[in-house]
């Protein structure tokens, strides 16, 4: 169970809200993985670079964890492949498409999570316990623009 | 040459230990990886609202770390180390709507946020790299062309 199986939504919902308290209880920290990016951006060599990073590049440490958890979730059936899912169909299997159709869709994220103040783990899940009304709105807008995007994606076409 | 430098802008602020940090953040990724938030076709059935495994996962979230956030106010020890939390919310601004549209779009584009695509990585869904490196190039380009929003303004 514990490295085979999906879990089902509360047990799993359970799992990251006890890591958001662990990171705010243990060490006063806020979830939140854009940040993490941007601390990557902070070392970029420019000549003089505008991003300031966060304490100790912690939010940099916290983000790099996340693939070796994905690898830990998958122990028991890993899978390399360059498959995804029904995305595939969308690009006609084009593997050069579905590259720029993913570096597009990337951009749109970093770009509008840093606009919007955080992004889903940010804004969505800290933002909105914390009682924050503009994150409660953000992911409001989140997930409108998502549903509208996706219906024409897979409605429309 | 640029890889000494950044190893040393990386050594130049190193007074704490990193390791709790990545202990939570392969927490975080190994239970949005169970939650099945990697997987794009999950997202997809999400957004069309055909299943609702997602909105369940995010709103059982909310709940834990909510509850969580109240106790540790109410306690005389609100954080481990007794420090207090900073719980400020995020300031109220009508055109951070804007990002946060065009935030959706991309998520519903790649079917991941920047938490998933790290994740996705380490699950072996290799693809994600360029989800990865479209968000470096989006929090670059942010920075870059709309400077005036500081790292204070942002929840994370």
């Amino acid at each position: 169970m514990l490295i085979s199986n999906t879990w089902s939504w509360w047990a799993a919902g359970f799992g990251i809200g006890l890591t958001a308290l662990g990171l705010a209880w243990f060490k006063g920290r806020r979830l939140g993985v854009t940040g993490g990016f941007e601390d990557a951006c902070s070392l970029l060599p420019e000549k003089s670079s505008s991003f300031t990073p966060s304490p100790s590049h912690w939010k940099l440490w916290f983000i790099l964890g996340l693939p070796l958890g994905g690898f830990l979730a998958n122990l028991s059936h890993p899978s390399w492949s360059w498959l995804y899912g029904r995305l595939d169909a969308l690009v006609f299997g084009n593997f050069i498409l579905k590259a720029l159709w993913l570096l597009v869709g990337g951009f749109l994220i970093g770009f509008g999570a840093r606009w919007a103040g955080g992004c889903t783990s940010g804004n969505s899940i800290m933002g909105i316990s914390l009682g924050s009304k503009m994150s409660i709105l953000a992911t409001l807008a989140f997930l409108a623009a998502g549903i509208i995007v996706t219906n024409i994606l897979f409605k429309v076409f | 040459m640029a890889l000494k430098k950044i190893i040393n802008r990386f050594k130049s602020s190193r007074n704490e230990s990193k390791w709790p940090y990545v202990l939570f953040g392969v927490l975080f990724g190994y239970f949005l990886s169970k939650s099945r938030a990697t997987d794009y076709d999950t997202i997809v059935d999400m957004f069309l609202c055909k299943e609702f495994q997602l909105y369940g996962v995010i709103g059982m979230a909310i709940l834990v770390t909510s509850l969580g956030l109240f106790l540790m106010k109410r306690s005389r020890k609100p954080t481990f180390s007794g420090k207090p939390f900073d719980g400020d919310p995020l300031k109220w601004e009508p055109k951070r709507l804007v990002g946060a549209f065009l935030f959706g779009a991309g998520w519903a584009l790649a079917g991941t946020c920047p938490g998933t695509s790290l994740t996705q990585l380490g699950e072996g869904k290799l693809i994600a790299i360029f989800t990865v490196i479209g968000i470096l190039a989006g929090v670059w380009a942010y920075k870059r062309f709309m400077p005036g929003t500081s790292s204070k303004d942002q929840v994370c």
